[in-house]
Order: C-alpha cells, then structure tokens, then sequence
C-alpha cells in the first residue's frame, strides 16, 4: 500500500522534469494562473460592490470559498485532468490500456493517477493565498479544529473529484463513444459560488448526488464557522466515500468488459 | 471577385458542417460550455438583484450570443499551423481566411441548431421578456459581435507562427472577454469608473452589447454600433498585419 504514493511522487517528478524543460511554458503558466485568479476575485469584487450578501454569505466568506474552489480546482488540474481527459478516448477506446495492465502496480492507480501536470500546480499555490487572505478578513478567530476540519474536507473533495472522474471515464467500457468528462468540467463551475444561490432542488443535487458543493463550499463553511457546515460535512462525506467506493467497482467491472486493441 | 469570394466561403461552410455531422456529441459538449456561464451568471444576479427582469432578460440574451458567437480557431485553425496542414492551404488560389471563417460559421451553425432551442425554454421557464423592436436593433449588434469574436480568436491564433502556446493566450483573451463583456456582471452594474473603460473597449461589443440592445438597457444605439464597427476595422488590420507576418515566418516540412 505504501507503494502507491511512492508512485505518485515519482509520476510527479518525472512530469515536473519534462515540463521545467520549456522555462517560457513556466511564465505563461504563472502569467495566465495569476490573471485568471484576479478575474474571479474582481468578479467578487463586483457582485460586493452591489450587494452585502450573497445568499447570506459576506465578502470575506466568498474570498475563503474562492481560494478554496480554485485550490480544489488546482488539484484537479495538476493530478486528475492528466490522466482522465483522455482516459476514455485513448486508452480504453484505442487499447492503450494494455500497456497499464501489465505493469506490476494497481492499473486503477496507474490510468488514473500515473502522471501530472506540475504547471497547474501553481494554482495551489495562488489559492492557499486567498483562502489566507479571506480568513484574515472575516476577522473571526480560527480554531486548530476548523483549520483540520478544512484540509480533511479539501482531501475528501479532491478524492470526489477523482472517484467522479473515474466513474465517468469508465462509462467507456460500456459506450467508448460516450464522453462526459467535458460536461463535468462545465457542471465543475457550478462549485465556484456558495450552493445556497441554486433553488432547493439543484443545491440537494450538489449536496449529495453530484457533491460539488464538497468541492468549496462546505470546507469554506466550515473554515469560517457557519452554521450547519458541520452536519453538511458528515453527509457530503459520507457521499464522497460512497463515490469512491463506485469508482473502484466500476473500474474492476469495466476491466472485465475489456478486450484490448494490441498494438 | 465578392462573389467569388462568397461562394467560396458558402463551400467552406457547407463542407465543414457535413464534416461536424458525426461530432454532435462534441457539439453537445460546446453547447454545455458556452451557456453555463451566462446561466451562473443569471443565478448570481438574480440573487443580487431579486426579481429584477432586466437582469433575466440580459443573461439568457446573452447566453444566446455566446452561443452564435463562440469562436475556437485557437483549436481549429492554430492546430493547422501546427501540424503543417497550413501549408495546402496557402497553395490553393483563395485567400486562406476562408479555411478559418467557413470553419467558424459551421460551428456556430451547429451550436445554434443545438442550442438555441434550450435559451429559448430557458426563456420561457424564467419569464424572459423582450420588445420585438428591441430585438430587431440587436441584430446588427449580434452580427458585429459574431464578426468582432472572429476577429479577436484569430488574432490570437496568429500567434501559433511564434508560439506553441496559443490556447493560453487565447484563454487570456477570453479572461478580458468575460471580465469586460458583460459576462461577470451587465456593464451597467461595473463599479463607475470601469463602466467607461468596458464600454470603449471591443469586449463588450464582442458578447454584452447584442444582449443589453436586446433588453432595451441602451437607449442610443448608434454610438456603440459605430464603436463596434471602428473595432472590427481595428482588428481586421491587426489581424491581416500579423498574417503576413507569420506567413513570412512559416517553415513546413515533408507534405
């Protein structure tokens, strides 16, 4: 077991030596990673220009749920997209699953977890900053516990993120035609504000179907202490690890289903 | 030779929609894309702004320009700079910017067909109203729009002779285009002294002026149409400018 983040630092470290070889790649990154974070901050900017509230939620609580989304976001780009974009398309359409299967670690970990994109890692960077400054200015004191309560809750979204991704990509193995990691990535923006602006029904699904709103804005909730946070943190999580869970047999089925292409 | 040119541009058009029959799931997909924004955006303002039906009328507007106005050359022409098909283009007796808009008008054709129809109940479900005159004066702001898009995607697809990080300069582009267009929030609700700055600059005319026409929010139309028409000029010489330039800078190899 203790292989397989053994594997995950070496997949990085492999990926961050063939992305620090393009330097002007770097400055791009840093460059458009930067500008789109100021994009979503001055958006904030302006719907608190007009408004004290967004449902309910004070600037500093949408700065913290900001850094948070795009911290979740980061992730995702770094170590999920890499490996789930073209999951279904390239390797279990075009057979290049085989090389995974016969490699001597799990091929769940190696198809979906195998490589990064250090780059997007920025990203995290940039976030950890805003959710710092959005904490500062709530000007309410933060606990060890919500502080702990966060990073666990940021680790299940991400794990979500994962088991979400691979069950879409193992749709592939019943219709390899049938793409819906692309969806996900537009249904991904519905995370970027509190869940509490969607009407009941939408915020339900965002809540325990589809638990996007694991992704920023339960942790932001619990960071900055609001109310009821705690008990949507229970459900959420319980719905993240019933995901998971999924995505494992999904994967295990689906690789029953499949026959290679050779080559 | 314009109509030369416009035949030659229907060919284009007609040949790359059969082309995206067999894409339509992906066509799905580019739908999805293009109207999620606006419908936050409708979410987001109507919570600022309760019951305000201005602002509903403005974001489903707008999520039917985005649609008619989406433009992808940094994947579609870019990618052919790329890997060398350019270079058959420039061998054929047309100028090759036909390759690129006939592209971009099939793919909006085929948001249009798909996604057209969802603003439209989108419309209906959230009580959307506009004047029929209102809707007529956005007609030519749409067409300006559609044009100025083009235009701004191409530009910074021109950039692949240089580098081979188009689709980050492209997404920087489209970082200005929902900040300053109208995306994030309708000008009128910028803070003061970013209303002017948006409204001078073409990003607003590429996506939130068609959608603002249509609601009634501008009372003088002619000023902004102008404004739009100046950027497409502005534009155009930019664009045909780094054309050469590139063009000049094109090595391909093999064929």
């Amino acid at each position: 077991m203790r292989k397989l983040p053994r594997l995950l630092a070496i997949g990085f470290a492999l990926a961050l030596r063939r992305t620090l070889t393009f330097r002007v790649n770097l400055l791009f990154d840093v460059v458009l990673a930067v500008v789109a974070l100021l994009s979503t901050l001055a958006t904030i900017m302006i719907i608190f220009a007009r408004t004290e509230r967004l449902a309910g939620w004070t600037r500093s609580e949408v700065i913290v749920l900001i850094g948070t989304f795009e911290l979740v976001s980061g992730i995702k780009a770094t170590f999920v997209d890499p490996n789930l974009t073209f999951l279904s398309t390239r390797a279990i359409r075009e057979g290049r699953l085989d090389h995974h299967l016969l490699q001597p670690a799990p091929s769940l970990f190696l198809a979906t977890l195998g490589t990064a994109a250090p780059l997007a890692g920025i990203q995290i960077l940039l976030s950890l900053g805003v959710v710092a400054v959005g904490v500062h200015a709530t000007a309410r004191p933060v606990t060890i516990g919500a502080v702990t309560t966060w990073a666990v809750l940021v680790g299940a979204a991400a794990a979500v993120t994962w088991a979400i991704g691979t069950l879409l990509a193992s749709l592939a193995f019943w219709a390899p035609r049938l793409d819906l990691q692309s969806l996900f990535g537009n249904a991904w923006q519905l995370g970027r504000y509190p869940a509490d602006i969607y009407a009941r029904p939408l915020r339900l699904v965002l809540t325990h179907a589809v638990p996007l709103a694991l992704v920023a804005t339960i942790p932001a909730g619990t960071l900055t202490r609001r109310a009821g946070a705690e008990a949507a943190a229970v459900t959420a999580g319980a719905t993240g690890a019933v995901l998971v869970l999924l995505a494992a047999i999904a994967w295990r089925r689906g690789l029953r289903r499949y026959s290679g292409a050779g080559g | 030779m314009t109509a030369r040119l416009a035949r030659l541009v229907g060919l284009r058009v007609r040949y790359q929609f059969l082309d995206w029959l067999g894409a339509w799931w992906f066509v799905v997909t580019l739908v999805v894309a293009s109207v999620t924004g606006p419908l936050i955006g409708l979410v987001v303002w109507t919570t600022v702004r309760p019951g305000n039906p201005a602002t509903v009328g403005y974001f489903v507007a707008l999520a039917g320009v985005q649609l008619v106005t989406a433009s992808f050359e940094n994947h579609t022409f870019a990618e052919a700079v790329y890997d060398g098909r350019i270079g058959h283009d420039l061998l054929k007796p047309q100028p090759v910017v036909i390759g690129p808009v006939g592209e971009n008008i099939a793919i909006r054709v085929w948001l249009a067909i798909f996604g057209l129809p969802f603003v439209a109940a989108a419309a209906v479900a959230m009580h959307a109203a506009y004047r029929w005159p209102d809707v007529l004066l956005a007609v030519p702001a749409l067409l300006g729009a559609a044009v100025l898009r083009f235009l701004w995607t191409w530009l910074l697809a021109l950039a692949a002779f240089w580098t081979e990080r188009v689709h980050a300069l492209v997404a920087f582009g489209n970082v200005l285009v929902f900040l300053l267009g109208g995306a994030a929030a309708p000008i009128a609700e910028l803070p003061g002294p970013w209303r002017p700055v948006a409204a001078a600059l073409p990003f607003h005319a590429m996506l939130g002026l068609p959608a603002s026409v249509a609601t009634g929010a501008v009372p003088t139309v002619a000023v902004p149409l102008m404004t739009q028409l100046g950027w497409c000029a502005v534009l155009a010489a930019a664009a045909a400018l780094t054309w050469r330039a590139g063009v000049r800078r094109y090595t391909a190899v093999g064929g």
